[in-house]
């Protein structure tokens, strides 16, 4: 890789905190007349002073226990939430997996919603065009397509999602804990496309309690723990260090 | 500017937003889209026999002088009245999926303009009908329109962001839009009103967007082009200071919903 020093995702001392409010009031009647309830809120910071650097075409996993910050990092990198302090820096075009099947609507057919679908994702009508039937062959669906989504199964479902946003053909793919998608097959199948896009140089954060995924794809691995950086390096390393402390 | 950019990126998102709304709004009904035109007729028909008998004094086309106004009445209290639930209503793909959130108010805007100028073809039936006939000020049609959008789109970047931290926006709106509907020269002349009155109208950007729709469709006369052109560099100013507060406000949306 010749370009192995460009930087896809820079996150640079980033804070994060979220307000939590234990009886909230919203309308402007409740806050006039309660307005000190809204005092009895906490700051819980989630995320303390991250540094990451992230090179064009790594593979990285973020990994810790629930409520390490995992999955706030991620929202962070893909613009849905931002830092209270410090800056994240993203280069190339960026899709986040963060939940399969956002934005689907259950009364339009699975062809509709692959439109609907990489419209979200940023995509125009002839680049949808191009890749329909390549996302209709890779979700398997060819029989049901043009039926509405409401009358699919669960594992369905999160195949249509999964091949509408595996073909969007992104630089930068942020994935939360999705891998678990369909049967045996078809996760195999999905393992096949990531490491495909993995040798076209394709950047991928990966956040994941399955230590074998991290394993099979993943050449770095950061470690968070009460959301600051506790590890950061080779995959086996990192993980057998936390496997080791955690079980 | 970036934000023009972003927007012509995300053109597929905007087209399938308008076409869902459109679409949507009668899904699921008998009459489908016959119901954009019954429901201004409803009302037009409801106005003008009440207002009629109370306002019209023998003056055989009051209906269509109310039809000329309601058209664009309506496509302006739609716009804002769908603008303060299109972040709410969308906040299960906000919360997942990055898009440039500026998308939401826009369709709302953009959706509002086609089924307003759809409906422009009742108005335009009614005065070929009753004898009023076409002039050649209708080639001012799209500008007034455009004036009308850029209105509208700078309220609706500042109502569908604000609500979201002030969830009772929604109600004030309602209310506000019922006092503006008899702010707005729509059931009356404005000459009908006492002087002091008809100055502080005057302050009602409504009140020079539906005289304007009037003069082309109704009294065939040049619209006052002074008053528009101010109106014009207006709405722009309000889009400007309303796209700001918008993007300011946009950060926090995930947290909020």
């Amino acid at each position: 890789m010749k370009e192995s020093n460009d930087i896809a995702i820079k996150v640079d001392h980033v804070y994060k905190s979220f307000n939590i409010y234990y009886d909230r009031a919203n309308t402007l009647k409740e806050r006039m007349l309660f307005w000190a309830r809204n005092k009895r809120r906490e700051k819980r910071e989630i995320l303390k002073d991250i540094n990451l650097e992230i090179k064009k075409g790594e593979t990285v996993a973020l990994i810790g226990v629930n409520g390490s910050g995992k999955s706030t990092l991620l929202k962070l990198m893909t613009q849905i939430i931002f830092p209270n302090q410090g800056t994240i820096e993203t280069k190339g075009k960026l899709t986040s997996l963060l939940e399969l099947g956002a934005g689907f609507h259950p009364d339009f057919s699975g062809r509709e919603n692959i439109y609907f679908n990489s419209s979200i994702f940023g995509l125009t009508k002839k680049e949808i065009d191009k890749r329909l039937d390549q996302i209709i062959e890779f979700s398997e669906l060819q029989d049901f397509i043009d039926n509405p989504v409401s009358t699919y199964s669960s594992g369905m479902y999160m195949r249509l999602a999964f091949s509408v946003a595996i073909n969007v053909d992104a630089e930068i793919l942020l994935i939360d804990e999705i891998l678990s998608v369909g049967d045996q097959h078809f996760q195999e199948k999905c393992f096949a496309k990531m490491r495909e896009l993995k040798a076209q140089g394709k950047t991928m954060v990966f956040v994941t309690h399955s230590m074998e995924s991290v394993r099979n794809l993943c050449d770095r691995a950061v470690w968070l723990y009460d959301g600051q950086v506790r590890m950061d390096g080779n995959t086996d390393e990192v993980v057998n260090e936390y496997l080791r402390v955690t079980t | 500017m970036n934000i023009f950019k972003k927007i012509y990126n995300y053109r597929e998102l905007l087209k399938t937003n308008v076409k869902k709304e459109i679409r949507g709004r009668y899904k699921n009904s008998i009459l489908g889209i016959m119901w954009s035109f019954l429901n201004p007729l409803l009302q037009l028909a409801v106005y003008s026999i009440i207002f009629g008998a109370l306002l019209a004094g023998g003056d055989k086309t009051y209906h269509i002088y109310i039809c000329v106004a309601l058209i664009p009445w309506t496509y302006f209290t739609t716009a804002i009245t769908q603008s303060a639930f299109t972040v709410i209503g969308n906040a299960d793909i906000i919360k997942k999926v990055y898009f440039p959130r500026e998308i939401l108010p826009i369709s709302v805007v953009t959706s509002g303009a086609v089924n307003f100028v759809i409906s422009t073809i009742i108005i335009l039936a009614f005065v070929i009908f009753s004898g009023i006939g076409l002039s050649w000020y209708l080639v001012f049609y799209p500008f007034i329109l455009l004036i009308q959008f850029i209105l509208l789109l700078g309220i609706s970047f500042i109502v569908s962001s604000v609500t979201v931290y002030f969830r009772d926006l929604e109600h004030i709106i309602g209310v506000i839009l019922m006092a503006a509907f008899y702010a707005t020269p729509i059931v009356y002349k404005l000459e009908q009103l006492p002087a002091n009155l008809q100055i502080i109208m005057q302050l009602n950007p409504m009140t020079h967007l539906i005289n304007a729709y009037r003069d082309i469709f109704y009294y065939h006369q040049m619209p006052n082009m002074q008053i528009l052109c101010i109106l014009l560099a207006l709405s722009i100013l309000l889009t400007v200071i309303g796209y700001f507060i918008f993007k300011k406000l946009q950060k926090g949306f995930a947290e909020e919903l």
